[in-house]
C-alpha cells in the first residue's frame, strides 16, 4: 500500500474549508466554515466543530480516512486552518490575554530577525501548537451508530468512535501543559517543547546556536506565562445497564476532555461521547516495566448530555416498517394489552384498560377550562390477585412514572412538602410522587391507607391536575398532570358485594367518582378459566417455557416507542358521533336510576367515555374517533361495572347472554315505536348490534342469540340481514 | 514434544515452543488450548495439577500450571497487551519475535516501534474461593488431589520446607469450624497447635508484605470475600478466550499459569508513590483503584487461564471426568437411591425431633434448584420456612451444622437486629476503587442459605436494615439480587436455597411454611443432638443430595392432563383455598418428590403423594394462617 500523500490531503482539507457552502432559502450561498473562520480569526470563537456530514457531501473518501485515522487528520485540519486564518482576518484583533500578546511579539520578532537562509534549530522554532488559539473537533457522521462500551475493542484504536454511558467520575478541571516555553539564563533565547504525553522531562541545557558554540552552559528556566496550557478533565463513563448482557458487570472507559469539552458532564449524567480511542503513551521506566500492557482512553471530540428516557424513546428514532407491521397486524389491540404483564394470567379487560391509561386521552382546554385527558384507574380486589404486580409492571413500562404506596415512606408524601435545606437553612419546596410523575403515571399502592393530608390534595390532582401549596409562606401551584393508577384493598379483608364501594374501600364517593374506571379483581372459581390456568401452569413446569399457543409478548422497548408514537396523535370526536354518545349517556343514566347502581353515573362518566374513546383512536394511530372506539369504551365501562356487582348473576336468576340480548332488542323495538312512530316491532340490524356491543356482548354472542330466537320464531330476519321484525 | 511433566512445570515453555513452531501463523493459539485440553483429558490428569485452594502460595512454583476452584466475584475492564512483540538483543542486535500471551512481564529490550507488534485484548476476573464451601468439601478435595501431586511433582517442584505438612491446611477448617461451632472445638490439640503457629506465620508474611507498601495502605488489604470470616487466596484470573461465556458468580475450576512476579508488586508501589508526588495525570487510576486492581502479587496472585471447567456443583465426591464416567456413576447410584433416601429421611426425622413431615420437606428443600426462568418467575425454587423452632437454644445452630455437614456450600445468616443493620448483604459498586464490593448474598449456585430468625429481637431497623430485609425478600421470591450500582441497580439472577428457621411465621416470604411438630421433647436438646452421629452414611447422603439435583425430569402429557383436571376439581370444591400459587408449589413438590426417589418422570402416584403431603402440611398451618389474611 502506497503511503498517503498527506500534503495533498491537507490541500483537500483547505479546499473543503474554503469552499464548502450550503444554500439558504433565498438560494444565497452560505459559507458555513468560512464564516466561522472569520470569527476564529477574531478570537470570538474558540471551538470549531467540523461536521463530517458536510465533508461527506464533498468527499466521502475523506470522511472514511478521517474516521480511520482521526488523530492525524485533526492535525491536518488544524494546520490547514492555521494557514488559512490570516486570510480571514478582517480587522485588527484586540489582545485578549497575555498569551495573545506573547504570540504577537513572537511573530513580530520572527519577521524582524528573519534570515531566510538560516535554518533554525527546530526547538527554537515556534511550535504550531503554541500559536494556535482555536480548537478543532469532529462531529461524527449521522450514519455512524453509537457503540456500546464493550464493543470498543483493540481494532478501534485510532478511530473515531461514539459511545454512550453514564458518567461515574469526573475530576476537577486542571490546566495541562501543551507547550512548555523556556528561556536561557545566558543567551536569553526561548526554547519550546511541545508535550504529548502525560509526563515530560524538562529541558535543562540551552540548545540555541549561541550557547552551543560558546559552550556557555546556559540553563533553561520554565516560563509559566509563555507556556500554553489547556483545560483538562478526566471522566470515567460506564455502560448503561440495558447494554450489559445478563450476568456481566458493566464496563467503564476513561475519557480525556480538553478545552471546551471540559465541565460539560457531571457524575450521574447520561452522555454520548464522540472521540478518538487511543492508547496511553508512557515514557521511561514505566514503559519498560509495564511492557505488555497499554492503557487506553478516549480523547473526546464532543460530549452531549442526554436525557435517559428521551434517549431510550426517541434516540432510536421512528419505528421502522417491520416493527410497525409487527404491532399493527390483526388483533393488535388484544396483543398490546396481552403484552402488559404477560406473566399474569387472564384479566384481559383490566389489561386493556391499563393500556388505554398508558396512551391517555386527549386533553381539552376550551376557553380556559381544562378537561384532563389522563385516565385514572383504580384496581380493587381481594389480597393476592396480582394488583401490585400489575402496578409495578406499569411502573416499569411507562417512560415516566412514580411508584409509591399510600403511606409514602418519605416525609414528602404524595404531594409536596416544604423542607428546610440542612446546609443553607433555606426553605425549599420538594415535590412528592405526584409532582414527580408529571406527564407520566403515578402508581399508588395501598390507596386506601393514604394519609389524610394527601387525600384532600389528591382531589385536586385528579381533576385539575395541579397541586396548590400554601405552606410556610410559600404559595404556589405545581403541575401534576399525571394519570393515577391506584390499588386498594377492601376494608374487611375481602370484598363484600352486598355493600357499596364506599363501604368496601372506605374512600369517599367524591374521590371514587374521579376514577374513570374502577375494577374489582376477584378470584372467582370458574371451571373453564381454571382449566386454562392449570394448563398454563403445568405447561410451564413441563417444558419450562411459555406455552406455544400463547403469543409472544411485544418487547417492552418496542411497546414504549409505539406508545410514544400514539401520544403524538390528537384525535377529535366528529360531529356525527355526538348524537350517538349523548344517546348512550342518557341511556346509561336511565339505567343507573332504575337498577340502583352501586356506582355513580354522572357527567364524569360521559367525560370518561370520551377520554377512553380518544385513547382508543390514538392507539389505532388515527385522527378521528370512530363508532367502534366509543363502543369499546362503553364496553369497558360496562365490564368494570360488572366486575363490581360481583355476584349479581348468582343472586338473581342466571341470565344467558342470549336472553339479555333479546330483552335489549325488544326494548329497542318498543322505543322505535314510540320515538319515530314507525312500523311496530322492526329493529335495524346495525342499530341492534351496536346496542348489544355497547352493553358488553361480543358480536358472536349477538349472532348466536339472533339465530336462536329466529329458530324459536320470535322474530324474523330479512334476506339481506339488515332488519329484525318481531312477530 | 515436551516431556510428560513439562506441561505442568513449565507451561510457558510449551506455549513458546508451539508459538515458535507456528511461524506467526494465527492458528497457534488454538493449538495451545488444544494441547492443554488434551493433556487434562487424561485420566487423573486433573489431580496432578496442584491446587491453589489447598497449597499455600509460597510453596507453588511460579510460572507453573495450577488449578483454582473459584467464583467470579468481579470483572474488570478489558486490557490491551502485546500479543506478539519483538525483542532486540542489546549485544547482537538480533530481533526475536516473542509471544506475550499468558505473561505479565516482558523480557528487556522490547522494540516498541516494531511493525510485527500485535495488540490483543484480555480480561481480568477477580476470583475468590467459593464462598461458604463447607469444611468437608474442602477436606475431601484436598485429600483427593494432594497425594498425587506430591508423589508426582516432588522431584520437580521446589520442595517445601519440612515444617510444611498437609495438616497445615486442616487448620483452616478447624478454625472455620470454630467460628461457627463452639462444641466441635478441640478435637485435636496437635493440629490446633500447628494451626496457631502457621497462622502466625501467615500474619507475619502478610504484615511484611505490607511494610513493603507505602503508608497509604495502612488499612488491611481487603480481599473482598463475600462472606465475613472467609479465608483463602483470591486471584486475578486473566482470560483470553471466550470472554462472553463467563458470567459473574459462575463457579469455575481454572487451569492456568501462575504468575507471582514480584515486579508486579513493585509496579504497584512505584505507581502509588508517583501518583502522590508527580503529575496527577500520570495514572488514570486513583490509589484506591490501584490497590483494588493491582494488589501485590504475593497476596493476590495472577493466573493466566488456559482452560476452565465450569462447575455445576462443588461436591468433590462426584466424579468430574468424562461424561461417560459421570453417567455410569449416576446409573450405578440410581439403584440405591431409594434406600439412601429412606436412611436420610430417618436421619433428618431424628434431627427434627421426630417430625417426619418436616423432614420430608427439608429433604425436598435440600435438593431443590432453579431449573428455568420464565420471564421473571424462577421455576423450581423452594424456599422453606421451618417455624416452631425452639427459641433461645442452640437448636437452630445445630441444625445448621447438620446441614453444613451434608451440602458442599452453605452459610448461616443469623438475623439478629445488629446483623441486619450492620451487615452488607447486597454487593455495591465502589466507583472510587472501581470494583464491586461484595456482599453476603453474592453466593455460588445452590448454596444453602440458612436464615435464623429466632435470633431476631425487638428493636428498630434502620435504613440499611430495611434494605437488607427487602433484599432477602427479593432473593426468596424472585431468586435475584439487585446489585447496587449507585446510579442504577442491576438485577443478577441467582440460585440459592433459602431455609428460614423461625418461631412463628417468618416475616420473610417463603414458598412453603412447615410448622415443626416435635414428637420427642428431650429435656436436654444439646445432648440429644450430640448423640445423633453418623459416619458411614455421610458420604452417601452427600452424593445423594448433589446428584438428585442434577437429574433430568419430565412430565408426560397424560399426567399433565390428570393434574389439570385435578386442579379444576379442587377449585370446584373449595375455590378460596387453592390458587395458582398452590398449583405452582404442588408441581414443584411433585417434581422434587419424584427426583428424590430417583424417578425422572412424574407418575400419577407421585402427584397424589405430593398432594397428600401438601394437604398434611396445610392442615398444620391452617390455624396460623387465618391471622394473616392480609396481603403480604
Amino acid at each position: 500500500m502506497a503511503p498517503k500523500d498527506y500534503l495533498a490531503e491537507k490541500e483537500k482539507c483547505k479546499k473543503f474549508l474554503q469552499e464548502f457552502y450550503s444554500e439558504d432559502d433565498n438560494g444565497k450561498k452560505v459559507f458555513k466554515y468560512g464564516a466561522q473562520l472569520v470569527t476564529l480569526a477574531h478570537r470570538e470563537q474558540v471551538a470549531l466543530q467540523l461536521e463530517l456530514d458536510d465533508v461527506a457531501e464533498e468527499d466521502p473518501e475523506l470522511v472514511e480516512s478521517i474516521c480511520e485515522n482521526t488523530k492525524r487528520y485533526t492535525g491536518l485540519f488544524a494546520d490547514a486552518i492555521h494557514e488559512l486564518l490570516p486570510e480571514y482576518r478582517e480587522k485588527e484583533v484586540v489582545a485578549k490575554d497575555s498569551l495573545d500578546v506573547y504570540i504577537e511579539h513572537r511573530l513580530m520578532m520572527e519577521q524582524r530577525g528573519r534570515d531566510p537562509a538560516e535554518t533554525r534549530n527546530p526547538q527554537n522554532q515556534y511550535p504550531a501548537e503554541l500559536m494556535r488559539r482555536f480548537e478543532l473537533y469532529f462531529k461524527p457522521p449521522t450514519t455512524s451508530k453509537p457503540k456500546v462500551v464493550r464493543d470498543v475493542r483493540a481494532d478501534s484504536i485510532g478511530q473515531l468512535v461514539t459511545v454512550r454511558g453514564i458518567v461515574t467520575r469526573a475530576t476537577e478541571v486542571k490546566p495541562m501543559m501543551a507547550v512548555a516555553t523556556y528561556t536561557c539564563d545566558q543567551c536569553g533565547a526561548e526554547t519550546y517543547q511541545p508535550i504529548q504525553s502525560p509526563t515530560f522531562m524538562p529541558l535543562i541545557m540551552c540548545p540555541s546556536q549561541e550557547c552551543v558554540t560558546n559552550r556557555s552552559g546556559g540553563r533553561l528556566y520554565l516560563q509559566t506565562r509563555g507556556s500554553k496550557f489547556v483545560k483538562f478533565q478526566e471522566l470515567r463513563i460506564q455502560e448503561h445497564s440495558d447494554q450489559v448482557p445478563v450476568g456481566n458487570i458493566p464496563r467503564s472507559m476513561t475519557i480525556y476532555a480538553r478545552g471546551e469539552n471540559t465541565r460539560v458532564a457531571q457524575p450521574g449524567d447520561h452522555v454520548a461521547i464522540t472521540g478518538v480511542f487511543l492508547p496511553l503513551l508512557r515514557t521511561g521506566f514505566r514503559q519498560a516495566v509495564q511492557g505488555l500492557l497499554s492503557e487506553t482512553y478516549l480523547e473526546a471530540h464532543s460530549i452531549t448530555l442526554m436525557n435517559k428516557t428521551e434517549d431510550d424513546e426517541l434516540g432510536t428514532a421512528e419505528l421502522n416498517e417491520e416493527e410497525l407491521r409487527q404491532i399493527t397486524e390483526e388483533d393488535f389491540y388484544e396483543k398490546l394489552a396481552g403484552s402488559i404483564a404477560p406473566e399474569i394470567f387472564g384479566h384481559e379487560d383490566v389489561k386493556k384498560a391499563l393500556l388505554l391509561l398508558l396512551v391517555g386521552g386527549v386533553q381539552q382546554a376550551p376557553k380556559g377550562m381544562k378537561i384532563r385527558g389522563n385516565i385514572n384507574i383504580c384496581l380493587m380486589g381481594d389480597p393476592g390477585v396480582a394488583k401490585s404486580q400489575l402496578l409495578s409492571y406499569i411502573d416499569r413500562l411507562a417512560p415516566r412514572s412514580q411508584y409509591t404506596t399510600g403511606r409514602g415512606s418519605s416525609g414528602v408524601g404524595l404531594t409536596a412538602a416544604v423542607m428546610r435545606d440542612p446546609l443553607t437553612g433555606e426553605m425549599t419546596l420538594e415535590g412528592g410522587a405526584l409532582v414527580l410523575a408529571d406527564q407520566g403515571v403515578c402508581c399508588i399502592d395501598e390507596f386506601d391507607k393514604m394519609a389524610d393530608a394527601d387525600r384532600t390534595a389528591i382531589h385536586e390532582v385528579m381533576e385539575q391536575q395541579t397541586i396548590s401549596i400554601a405552606k410556610a409562606g410559600i404559595m404556589t401551584s405545581l403541575n401534576a398532570r399525571c394519570s393515577i393508577l391506584a390499588a386498594a384493598n377492601p376494608a374487611y379483608g375481602r370484598y363484600n358485594p352486598r355493600k357499596t364501594i364506599e363501604q368496601n374501600i372506605q374512600l369517599p364517593a367524591a374521590l371514587l367518582s374521579r376514577f374513570d374506571l374502577l375494577w374489582l379483581i376477584q378470584d372467582k372459581p370458574n371451571a373453564e378459566s381454571d382449566l386454562r390456568l392449570a394448563q398454563h401452569i403445568t405447561y410451564v413446569h413441563q417444558h419450562s417455557r411459555q406455552p406455544p399457543t400463547h403469543f409472544t409478548p411485544i418487547d417492552m422497548k418496542l411497546m414504549r416507542r409505539y406508545l410514544a408514537l400514539c401520544k403524538r396523535r390528537q384525535p377529535v370526536v366528529p360531529e356525527a358521533l355526538a348524537d350517538y354518545i349523548t344517546a348512550a349517556y342518557v341511556e346509561m343514566r336511565k339505567e343507573a336510576r332504575v337498577s340502583k347502581d352501586t356506582t355513580f353515573t354522572s357527567a364524569r362518566t360521559l367525560l370518561s367515555i370520551l377520554r377512553l374513546s380518544t385513547a382508543l383512536a390514538r392507539l389505532r394511530l388515527v385522527d378521528m374517533v370512530e363508532k367502534e372506539d366509543v363502543n369499546e369504551a362503553m364496553r369497558l365501562m360496562e365490564m368494570s361495572k360488572d366486575s363490581l356487582q360481583a355476584d349479581k348473576s348468582s343472586a338473581s336468576r342466571a341470565q344467558r347472554p342470549a336472553d339479555v340480548i333479546f330483552s335489549l332488542l325488544r326494548e329497542l323495538a318498543t322505543e322505535g315505536v314510540k320515538g319515530r312512530g314507525g312500523s311496530g316491532g322492526v329493529v335495524r340490524m346495525a342499530e341492534a348490534e351496536q346496542r348489544c356491543v355497547s352493553r358488553g356482548f361480543t358480536p358472536a354472542q349477538f349472532q348466536e342469540a339472533l339465530e336462536e330466537y329466529e329458530e324459536l320464531n320470535v322474530w324474523q330476519v330479512n334476506q339481506a340481514r339488515t332488519r329484525i321484525t318481531f312477530v | 514434544m515436551p516431556s510428560s511433566n513439562d506441561w505442568i512445570n513449565n507451561p510457558l515453555g510449551v506455549v513458546e515452543g508451539l508459538f515458535a513452531q507456528s511461524n506467526s501463523n494465527p492458528g497457534w493459539e488454538a493449538k495451545v488450548l488444544e494441547y492443554f485440553k488434551g493433556q487434562l483429558k487424561e485420566k487423573e490428569a486433573h489431580s496432578w495439577v496442584p491446587s491453589l485452594n489447598d497449597v499455600p502460595l509460597h510453596y507453588l512454583k511460579p510460572n507453573s500450571l495450577v488449578k483454582f476452584r473459584c467464583l467470579i466475584q468481579d470483572m474488570f475492564d478489558p486490557e490491551f497487551y502485546m500479543g506478539v512483540y519483538e525483542t532486540v538483543d542489546a549485544s547482537t542486535k538480533a530481533k526475536v519475535l516473542r509471544c506475550g500471551k499468558y505473561k505479565d512481564v516482558t523480557e528487556s529490550g522490547v522494540d516498541l516501534n516494531s511493525r510485527n507488534m500485535v495488540t490483543s485484548e484480555r480480561q481480568t476476573f477477580y476470583c475468590v474461593p467459593i464462598p461458604g464451601e463447607t469444611p468437608w468439601a474442602k477436606e475431601i478435595s484436598f485429600l483427593s488431589t494432594v497425594p498425587h501431586s506430591y508423589a508426582r511433582s516432588s522431584q520437580a517442584r521446589v520442595v517445601p520446607s519440612t515444617s510444611y505438612v498437609p495438616s497445615r491446611q486442616k487448620r483452616s477448617y478447624e478454625e472455620d469450624d470454630e467460628m461457627d461451632t463452639q462444641p466441635q472445638k478441640q478435637r485435636d490439640p496437635h493440629t490446633e497447635l500447628h494451626g496457631s503457629v502457621d497462622s502466625k506465620r501467615q500474619e507475619t508474611e502478610a504484615s511484611s508484605s505490607q511494610t513493603l507498601l507505602p503508608s497509604s495502605t495502612s488499612s488491611h488489604l481487603d480481599l473482598n470475600f463475600p462472606l465475613p470470616g472467609e479465608r483463602g487466596p483470591a486471584c486475578l484470573v486473566k482470560v483470553y478466550e471466550d470472554l462472553d461465556s463467563f458470567k459473574l458468580n459462575d463457579t469455575l475450576e481454572v487451569y492456568g499459569i501462575l504468575s507471582v512476579n514480584p515486579l508486579l508488586s513493585v509496579l504497584g508501589e512505584e505507581k502509588e508513590t508517583s501518583a502522590l508526588l508527580l503529575d496527577p495525570t500520570e495514572t488514570m487510576e486513583t490509589p484506591e483503584e490501584q490497590r483494588a486492581h493491582d494488589p501485590p502479587a504475593s497476596l493476590v496472585p495472577r493466573l493466566h487461564m488456559l482452560y476452565a471447567r465450569p462447575l455445576k456443583h462443588n461436591n468433590p465426591l462426584l466424579p468430574c471426568g468424562s461424561t461417560e464416567e459421570q453417567s455410569a456413576f449416576v446409573s450405578s447410584f440410581l439403584v440405591e437411591m431409594a434406600s439412601v433416601r429412606a436412611e436420610l429421611l430417618a436421619y433428618l426425622t431424628h434431627v427434627l425431633l421426630g417430625d417426619g413431615l418436616a423432614a420430608e420437606y427439608l429433604l425436598l428443600h435440600l435438593i431443590s434448584s432453579v431449573y428455568a426462568r420464565r420471564d421473571v418467575l424462577p421455576l423450581g425454587k423452594f424456599a422453606l420456612n421451618l417455624s416452631g423452632c425452639p427459641p433461645n437454644s442452640s437448636y437452630t445452630e445445630r441444625l445448621y451444622q447438620i446441614i453444613q455437614d451434608l451440602v458442599p456450600c452453605s452459610y448461616r445468616l443469623s438475623m439478629s437486629l445488629h446483623n441486619m443493620n450492620s451487615l452488607r448483604l447486597v454487593p455495591k459498586k465502589d466507583y472510587v476503587a472501581n470494583r464491586l464490593v461484595s456482599g453476603a448474598l453474592q453466593l455460588a449456585r445452590n448454596t444453602s442459605l440458612v436464615l435464623d430468625e429466632t435470633q431476631l429481637e425487638q428493636g428498630q431497623l434502620d435504613a440499611s436494615g430495611v434494605r437488607n430485609i427487602t433484599a432477602l425478600g427479593n432473593l426468596i421470591s424472585w431468586q435475584k439480587v439487585d446489585y447496587d450500582f449507585n446510579y442504577h441497580q442491576m438485577e443478577f439472577p441467582c440460585n440459592i436455597n433459602v431455609l428460614i428457621t423461625s418461631e412463628g411465621r417468618s416475616l420473610l416470604p417463603s414458598d412453603c411454611l412447615v410448622p415443626l411438630q416435635p414428637l420427642v421433647m428431650p429435656p436436654n436438646l444439646e445432648e440429644y443432638l450430640n448423640t445423633i452421629h453418623l459416619t458411614s452414611q455421610k458420604n452417601k447422603f452427600r452424593v445423594y443430595l448433589s446428584l438428585a439435583r442434577t437429574l433430568d425430569y419430565s412430565i408426560s402429557d397424560e399426567v399433565t392432563k390428570a393434574v389439570e383436571d385435578d386442579f379444576v376439581d379442587m377449585r370446584k370444591d373449595d375455590p378460596q383455598s387453592v390458587t395458582a400459587e398452590d398449583l405452582h408449589r404442588m408441581l414443584v413438590v411433585a417434581r422434587l418428590l419424584s427426583l428424590s426417589l430417583g424417578q425422572t418422570a412424574l407418575s400419577p402416584e407421585g402427584w397424589m403423594r405430593a398432594k397428600h403431603i401438601d394437604i398434611l402440611r396445610r392442615s398444620r398451618s391452617q390455624p396460623q394462617k387465618s391471622f394473616n389474611g392480609n396481603e403480604p
